[in-house]
């Protein structure tokens, strides 16, 4: 049987078109099995085409682009020349050679079938091919090389490259193969330029299956090429590689960039810097190593410290005399109340009275427990020192010292001196210790039980010794000059400032009217008193006025009144009337009469503006500076005056309260005895603790109590640690702990803790926790 | 009852909704592990112990009693000082997500206290100004399929690199060759540049970290990326190392580190990339740049060659510079011959409205290499809030008039100019470069992106962190604090740089494909873009699309 033509020229020699010469091809195949096709160039050969049986078709002439296009299963096209572009494009099964080369694109889009190429391929062949699994994967024989851009987005067909004859030796698979290969394989033998997608493709040594799979297909497809001598040359393992498909999963796991950094550390950049740091010259040792984000040790931006004792309590602070009242709370509440007592007492001699008594108390006016309910009563605990007796006395220093005026000041400091074994003299002008204390304010602001009870315990003290009713001069005064190893004036202020108006020698001076009230002598007032002054001076004359018969008191200022606490309140109770501004005009046996012309009836006048001190006995040495119209001393912090070896000390250097003479006395007594003991004087310096650093929210609010142990339970200890545990228990790395230390002493009382609380370093994160939770604000965070 | 509180209230006292952040923090999770006050870089965070009153009545026993409960919580505090900044360092560390700051939706009073001591508001970061930018709004709507040969971004070969550096033309150039004579120097560099951050703005891990980055994406991967100094000068090994040809050195009117720069000339073993001579920066032009005390440690203060722990001032103006003539050829003629006019050197200036004045001086100047142009929008470690917010010039309509300038006077090819201001401000970074590059820019510079995506820059528009100034970096990233700045890997750092140089050419090409172009940056091919905003259009001369 022959085998039918077909022609591509028609009997004028003229090209048949592609169209025409398809339809033909499709008609003859429907009547034989295999076709010679004398093909001029068609397109497109092979489409369409399926024959039960099979078909063969096989070319002679040139064969046209898309050669094998969509072929079928069961249909082979051998074309015995070179092909043009797009061999087997979107072929499904047909079996193609070609005994030559052919251009680009070949089998792009195959999804299965063989294409098996005698010669080499142009560019982008076996890009996009599919592999249905129901099918067999599609297969791609080139015997020389391909071009470039080769197996671009390969789905799931096979290659295999043979280098033979090849038109590109030196790199089998052209520039840049397998860009968006996701599937298949490439067996190649011989060199490439390494330009493969490493994100798509991966290289690799034949496996024994596919070793297996070529050697069992290579010589069928050497037999359709017509060359099977070459069998040999092609079996050798060692000359195949593989490029396969690389999974995303495989893909997301490799770093897109060729050499992880670590390497490029270690291999380049280190080596760029004359191997070491690149910053060693300019900070030589730096350690740039990483850290974590919350560390511990010496890479801590804060550090913890437990600063016990460096701050002041607002109590011991804003007290004149600054009195360690948190210290002394924590001695009772440890049960150790003689050692409580005797801390007050090193401090004051008249805590019952002036504490506990007469004081304004300061340190209830800045209590941090008003933050919670209400301030540690300290008359409470003033009054209940004011027995207590055994005190220990240091031995003679060897020294002695006149103290000019027995008022709270010079007291105190004779008090402090005597403590310490210095000999004290007190020249007192009046027949009694006290001052104005005990010369003027009424003994229903100062139990006389209790003051009393101090004055024994301060005269019977050793190393005191009072000279009552002495007046002093200048005489006299250069006599304890010479003789003592310091003077201290304490007069005080005993003039009384007086205003000049018309009837002004009517006037009765405050001074002089309280301390004959409170005399055994006392005077008779008029049944209307008016009062010149409405401080609490002037508050203490009307309770008195009252006390001795007067019927109704008012009380004049040209401005707003002074008065305040216990000594407004106790005239306001009297029935007292406050009357400003009023300025006196004159005084008349009928009253006073204003400078609005206004008569305020009274048959006694007292003037209460202030007293000035009275300073005849005072040598040129001493200066002093007029402020008012009145002469006071000149002194320095340490209460010293310009004279070296004379001191002066409260209301003669300006007004004050008794607490403000008190703690000028402890004051220049400790700077007396720094200079008989030679050592550094060394004043009161501590800060007052900031409220905020205080945790007050762990007390609850409770009644005040009359007691001192209530008092002692109720203290916040601001600055001094109470000893809680709340730090170690609220520190989350359990860095903080207790131990115990040698206790701190002065004048054998314990005055700080016999422990202390330490973090430690390689354990403590820097959170803070324990600053924010102490409740006394001793943990603070330092900036480390 | 007396209130249990510590701090005294007053009518300006500030709380907790007074402030740009409020702390969330659910007491029912916390596990009181103390991380978040321990990381916290303002310590706007404590441990607060409160007290809650229960009263207990019971009307019809006649009974009433008061009990108390305590808790404890973490709070921030409300002192100016420890306003919490939003950096959320608090719910990083947290391992139970029992803390995080929010943004306070209403309008916070504290920004009425920003100016303790008579000193206005100082930061870092950049404008507070929120939304797309308008470079986030332009389309590159020229698409050729079948039109212009259509390329594939993932497949074809694209050559994305840009001319720094002047360009003769080619009449000149030819005669120079020919006869001898000086032709300019030219870098072919990756189009996107890491903008000024000075060593000392930054701290050595993140410095270091990008020069790693940018070293291994030039000799690893083959971008030529390049990074530009700022004004701190440059640690000497690094000069006399083979990476100085990615280093653009800056030199400003502070003049910090130059003494190291010239000092090391002799020793250097290639030429720099180029010479930045900076007279303005975007963020706060006019304003000069400052490097706060905080971040004067002894190491910066070795490179720079001033004390510890001062304020460094860099004026606004050069000291021996009063005119743009002298400007321009004191400077460029000088820095130019340092390195044998074999490095190109170009100006950094402010966008203003005054830039044409300078770019056409530079035109005339033959040692000019081009004109680098900085729009409000850019990042600052430290400037005025006014500054930052309400001075300058957005860099997108600087570029354009300044390009087609250029191109009325055919020169558009000889003079290149860069862009930079809040290029990548909301994450577009490949797409608001190449918008500038459309527009006529050859090049662009990203600094605040790139401490955002290298280093996990936390700052934003929302004022969030923004505290680069002071040295409390809590990323490290700013902080001359090794306490701080150690927290900060630099080989994460130079991997994520190269992460971000390989995506930026990813999408370059992305964006260029589309276009046709793959052998050429498209530099001022504005016909193809296009924007919905027909004023912009008009202003932009590009086409309105919509």
């Amino acid at each position: 049987m022959t085998i039918p033509v077909v022609k591509g020229l028609d009997e004028q020699g003229q090209r048949l078109d592609s169209m025409d010469f398809e339809k033909l091809v499709f008609q003859a195949a429907k009547k034989a099995p295999e076709l010679l096709l004398e093909t001029y160039g068609q397109h497109n050969i092979g489409i369409r085409l399926e024959r039960e049986g099979g078909l063969t078709l096989r070319l002679k002439g040139p064969a046209g682009q898309r050669l094998g296009c969509m072929g079928m299963p069961g249909t082979e096209i051998i074309c015995e020349g070179a092909a043009s572009d797009d061999v087997g494009y979107l072929n499904i099964g047909a079996e193609i050679t070609v005994r030559g080369n052919a251009t680009n694109g070949v089998c792009n889009a195959m999804a299965n079938g063989k294409v098996y190429i005698a010669g080499s391929i142009g560019a982008r062949g076996l890009t996009m091919t599919k592999w249905n699994p129901d099918y067999q994967r599609p297969e791609l024989w080139i015997l020389g090389s391909t071009g470039d851009s080769f197996a671009e987005f390969n789905c799931g067909g096979i290659a295999v490259v043979c280098n033979v004859e090849a038109k590109n030796p030196q790199n089998v698979l052209g520039y840049r193969p397998c860009v968006g290969m996701v599937g298949g394989t490439i067996y190649f033998r011989g060199p490439i330029d390494d330009s493969y997608s490493k994100t798509n493709a991966k290289l690799q040594a034949l496996d024994d299956d596919q070793w297996q799979w070529l050697r069992e297909r290579l010589p069928g497809y050497l037999e359709k090429i017509e060359r099977p001598e070459l069998l040999d040359e092609l079996s050798v393992r060692e000359e195949w590689q593989a490029l396969m498909a690389v999974s995303p999963q495989e893909r997301a796991l490799m770093f897109s960039g060729p050499m992880p950094m670590a390497e490029y550390r270690n291999t380049f950049w280190n080596n760029a810097f004359g191997g070491g740091d690149p910053l060693r010259d300019l900070a030589p040792g730096l350690d740039r190593s990483t850290i974590d984000a919350i560390v511990t040790g010496e890479m801590r931006r804060y550090k913890p410290w437990w600063a016990n004792s460096e701050k002041a309590a607002p109590c011991t602070y804003y007290c004149p005399i600054h009195i360690p009242t948190v210290d002394r709370l924590r001695l009772i509440r440890e049960g150790r109340i003689d050692e409580a007592y005797e801390l007050v007492l090193g401090y004051t001699p008249l805590p019952g009275s002036v504490c506990g008594a007469i004081c304004p108390n300061l340190c209830m006016e800045n209590c941090s427990r008003g933050g919670v309910d209400q301030p540690i009563e300290m008359q409470v605990l003033g009054r209940s020192v004011s027995r207590h007796q055994s005190l220990k006395i240091a031995d003679p220093l060897g020294k002695k010292v006149a103290i000019i005026g027995g008022g709270p000041g010079g007291m105190n400091v004779a008090w402090q001196l005597a403590l310490e074994g210095v000999e004290a003299h007190i020249y007192e002008r009046d027949d009694k210790l006290g001052g104005k204390l005990a010369q003027v304010v009424p003994w229903e602001r100062l139990s006389q039980a209790i003051w009393d009870e101090e004055i024994r315990r301060f005269v019977e003290t050793p190393n005191i010794n009072v000279h009552l009713n002495t007046d002093m001069d200048k005489e006299s005064f250069t006599k304890l000059h010479d003789e003592f190893d310091y003077v201290v004036i304490a007069v005080g202020t005993h003039k009384p400032r007086k205003l000049q108006f018309p009837g002004s020698n009517k006037v009765i001076p405050a001074l002089d009217f309280l301390k004959k009230a409170k005399s055994d002598n006392t005077t008779k007032v008029g049944k209307e008193v008016v009062v010149i002054g409405a401080g609490n001076v002037g508050c203490d004359v009307a309770c008195e006025a009252y006390r001795l018969g007067a019927e109704k008191v008012t009380l004049v200022d040209i401005q707003k009144p002074l008065a305040f606490g216990f000594e407004k309140e106790a005239a306001e109770k009297h029935g007292a009337t406050f009357l400003w501004p009023i300025v006196t005009k004159e005084v008349t046996d009928e009253g006073l009469i204003t400078e609005d012309g206004d008569l305020i009836p009274a048959q006694t006048v007292i003037i209460s503006i202030g007293d000035v001190p009275a300073l005849p006995f005072l040598p040129g040495s001493v200066e002093t500076v007029t402020v008012g119209g009145a002469s006071w001393i000149k002194t320095d912090e340490a209460h010293l005056t310009s004279d070296a070896k004379v001191m002066a000390i409260g209301d003669v250097e300006r007004p004050g309260l008794a607490t403000n003479a008190l703690g000028a006395g402890k004051t220049a007594a400790e700077y007396i005895l720094a200079n008989f003991k030679n050592i550094p004087w060394q004043p009161f310096s501590k800060e007052v603790i900031p409220l905020q650093t205080l945790t007050i929210t762990h007390y609850v609010p409770e009644s005040a109590g009359s007691s001192e142990n209530e008092q002692a339970n109720r203290c916040l200890s601001c600055a001094a640690c109470r000893d809680c545990h709340l730090c170690e228990t609220i520190c989350p790395t359990g860095a903080i702990s207790r131990r115990e230390i040698t206790q701190k002493e002065v004048a054998g009382v314990p005055v700080e803790a016999d422990y202390e609380y330490v973090s430690d370093d390689e354990k403590c994160i820097a959170c803070g926790f324990c600053a924010d939770t102490c409740p006394c604000g001793i943990w603070t965070m330092n900036v480390y | 009852m007396v209130s249990a509180r510590s701090v005294s209230v007053t009518p300006s006292s500030l709380t907790y909704s007074d402030h740009t952040w409020i702390i969330q923090h659910r007491e029912d999770r916390c596990t009181l592990c103390g991380q978040c006050t321990a990381v916290c870089p303002r310590s706007a965070i404590y441990l607060a112990h409160r007290r809650q009153r229960i009263p207990k009545l019971d009307v019809f026993a006649h009974k009433r009693e008061t009990e108390y409960r305590n808790f404890t919580g973490i709070r921030q505090k409300t002192e100016m000082q420890n306003s919490c900044i939003g950096c959320a360092m608090c719910e990083m560390v947290c391992p139970n997500e029992a803390i995080s700051p929010l943004p306070n939706a209403n309008e916070n009073r504290s920004l009425f206290y920003h100016n303790g001591k008579g000193e206005p508001y100082k930061r870092g970061g950049r404008r507070n100004a929120t939304g797309p930018t308008l470079l986030d709004r332009i389309m590159f709507d020229r698409i050729s399929m079948l039109t212009d040969p259509a390329l594939d971004a993932g497949r074809h070969e694209f050559n994305i690199t840009t001319s720094l550096g002047r360009v003769l033309p080619p009449e000149e150039f030819l005669e120079k060759s020919k006869n001898g004579g000086w032709i300019p120097p030219t870098r072919e560099i990756f189009p996107f540049v890491i903008g000024s951050m000075s060593f000392g703005a930054l701290s050595p891990n993140m410095w270091l970290g990008l020069l790693q980055g940018v070293a291994y994406c030039n000799e690893v991967l083959g971008i030529p990326v390049v990074m530009c100094t700022g004004e701190g000068g440059c640690p000497p090994w690094v000069l006399k190392s083979p990476y100085l040809k990615y280093i653009i050195l800056q030199i400003a009117s502070g003049y910090f580190g130059w003494d190291e720069i010239i000092r090391a000339i002799p020793e250097m073993k290639c030429d720099p990339a180029a010479i930045e001579i900076k007279y303005g920066q975007g963020a706060k032009p006019g304003d000069g740049g400052l490097l706060m005390w905080y971040k004067v440690s002894k190491l910066i203060a070795r490179l720079r060659g001033v004390p510890e722990g001062v304020d460094l001032p860099s004026p606004p103006v050069h000291q021996t510079l009063y005119s743009i003539e002298e400007s321009v050829m004191k400077m460029i003629q000088t820095l130019s011959t340092a390195f044998s006019h074999k490095v190109p050197v170009y100006p950094k200036i402010s966008a203003s409205t005054s830039a044409k004045s300078v770019l056409n001086n530079l035109v005339r100047n033959p040692y000019a290499a081009g004109l680098m142009i900085d729009g409000i929008d850019g990042g600052t470690g430290a400037a005025y809030d006014v500054s930052m917010n309400a001075t300058g010039h957005p860099v997108a309509s600087n570029i354009r008039e300044c390009y087609l300038d250029l191109a009325a006077q055919g020169k558009q090819n000889e003079i290149p100019l860069f862009a930079a201001g809040g290029i990548g401000k909301n994450g577009n970074v490949a797409q608001n470069g190449m918008a500038l590059i459309m527009l006529g820019a050859s090049g662009v510079h990203i600094g605040k992106y790139i401490m955002q995506a290298a280093a996990g820059c936390l700052g934003n528009e929302k004022n969030r962190c923004n505290v680069c100034n002071v040295g409390i970096c809590p990323k490290g990233i700013t902080s001359q604090n090794p306490k701080l700045y150690r927290r900060l890997d630099p080989d994460l750092v130079s991997q994520r740089v190269v992460d971000v140089f390989m995506s930026i050419r990813t999408e370059v090409k992305k964006i260029m494909a589309p276009l046709g172009r793959s052998q050429s940056l498209p530099v001022g091919m504005s016909d193809a873009l296009g924007i919905n905003d027909k004023d912009a259009a008009e202003r932009l001369q590009i086409k309105y699309v919509c």
